[in-house]
């Protein structure tokens, strides 16, 4: 699970303005943390789709799945491990 | 003493601007540095379900498309082609009123409506409401997201906020399969989105809380209506296109096409917009709160594209912190 986590975080340091000094827990909430809005998590679906040969179905886009860093990673690993 | 600015040479970002880092090494910012162009056969899928999706929709409805009209020459450019290239789609072009649309954007709007016959809808809600809500964001800090703030300004993202919520509600309540938005390949990267419920829940979330935190109270009015998305209510099946993701983002070329067709270049001194009477001040309120221009990013992103020289998105980035329409909206705004 480590590898997609540090991904997501270096994809939102750069994209996303995630502060250096911000310290991410796995289960925060990105949204209301306001690492995230819905473009940046377009953006992000679509990083994560290229850099791990993955599709990832529009069903499975809910906060549940994609508003932590945890519940992103099990994701990603989910589809790759299909 | 002020820190002296290091620009990306091949952007206009400096790092002066929060959050910006140029490279000491390739003189590029982050943005430059990871950048890779969209490829002609990526582009050519993208045309190529654009093509699927809108040649024959679904005939769900009394319309197949719900079209975010602001009058400017990006949208009213939009709809013409869009109607040029996909003649059978029954489009209703939605013009939001936020009280500070100029006339010739309001002309223009319904001039283009006229000329792809498409059905208008002017959609306006509580004037007065807004100018508080307007003036609640011009007063807020960080209410909105890192991200956001890079994209637009306080005021601009309530408002295309509110015009989101608002057209993807009426897609809804109309059965319109499609939502499209003039968006520039500056302002978003994904050219389609497909829109479930749970991601309709958590975007309404999500802006609920941004206007709650700019201290609006009286919020339903700017959101998705809950009923259309509450458990129980049909899946939305509304697909979001951005066609300036498909298409060339050439403006001067289809600003010439549009003058052509008989759209009328406002005479506005902000540089930024061709309809909004709100954006200088918005734009000068952002570089205030955050020093960030609000416009930096976007046009950075289409000069990295290739979509517009460096010169001329420096130009755009000027300030003219004496636009008489600043003041007006000052005091419109009572501020």
């Amino acid at each position: 699970m480590q590898e997609p986590r540090k991904d997501i975080l270096d994809f939102l340091k750069t994209q996303g303005f995630l502060n250096e000094k911000t310290v991410l827990q796995d289960n925060d909430s990105l949204s209301e943390t306001g690492v995230i809005d819905s473009i940046t998590l377009l953006q992000l679906i679509d990083f994560l789709e290229s850099k791990y040969k993955i599709q990832i179905p529009v069903e499975m886009i809910t906060p549940e799945n994609f508003d932590t860093l945890a519940g992103i990673s099990q994701s990603v690993m989910t589809l790759k491990n299909g | 003493m002020a820190k002296a600015a290091h620009y990306c040479k091949k952007c206009v970002l400096d790092s002066t601007t929060p959050g910006i880092s140029i490279s000491a090494d390739t003189g590029l910012c982050q943005f430059c540095e990871k950048f890779t162009p969209l490829s002609p056969e990526k582009k050519e899928e993208y045309h190529a379900r654009m093509d699927a999706l809108l040649k024959s929709p679904k005939k769900q409805g009394k319309y197949d498309v719900i079209f975010a009209l602001s009058g400017g020459v990006d949208s009213s450019y939009t709809l013409y082609r869009l109607k040029k290239e996909y003649p059978r789609l029954r489009i209703l072009a939605v013009q939001f009123d936020n009280g500070f649309i100029s006339e010739t954007a309001l002309q223009n709007a319904q001039n283009f409506c006229d000329l792809t016959k498409s059905t208008y809808l002017r959609l306006a809600l509580d004037q007065s409401a807004l100018r508080d809500t307007f003036s609640k964001a011009a007063n807020s800090r960080d209410a909105y997201p890192g991200t956001a703030k890079y994209r637009a300004s306080d005021i601009c993202n309530t408002c295309i906020s509110i015009i989101k919520q608002k057209i993807i509600e009426l897609a809804l309540t109309t059965k319109a399969p499609y939502i499209v938005f003039a968006f520039s390949p500056g302002q978003t990267d994904a050219p389609f989105v497909t829109l479930t419920k749970p991601f309709l829940v958590w975007m309404r979330k999500i802006f609920e809380g941004n206007l709650k935190a700019m201290g609006v109270t009286d919020r339903d009015a700017y959101l998705i209506d809950a009923q259309c998305i509450q458990p129980g209510s049909p899946e939305p099946e509304v697909t979001i296109i951005h066609p300036f993701l498909v298409w060339d983002y050439d403006k001067p070329a289809f600003k010439k096409e549009c003058i052509r067709l008989g759209w009328i270049d406002p005479d506005l001194k902000d540089h930024n917009s061709s309809n909004c009477l709100l954006n200088a001040f918005a734009i000068k309120n952002h570089l205030d709160k955050y020093h960030i221009h609000s416009y930096a990013y976007d046009l950075a992103a289409l000069v990295r594209q290739g979509n517009m020289k460096r010169e001329d998105a420096q130009e755009k980035l000027h300030v003219d912190v004496t636009d008489a329409s600043i003041d007006e909206v000052q005091r419109k705004l009572n501020l």
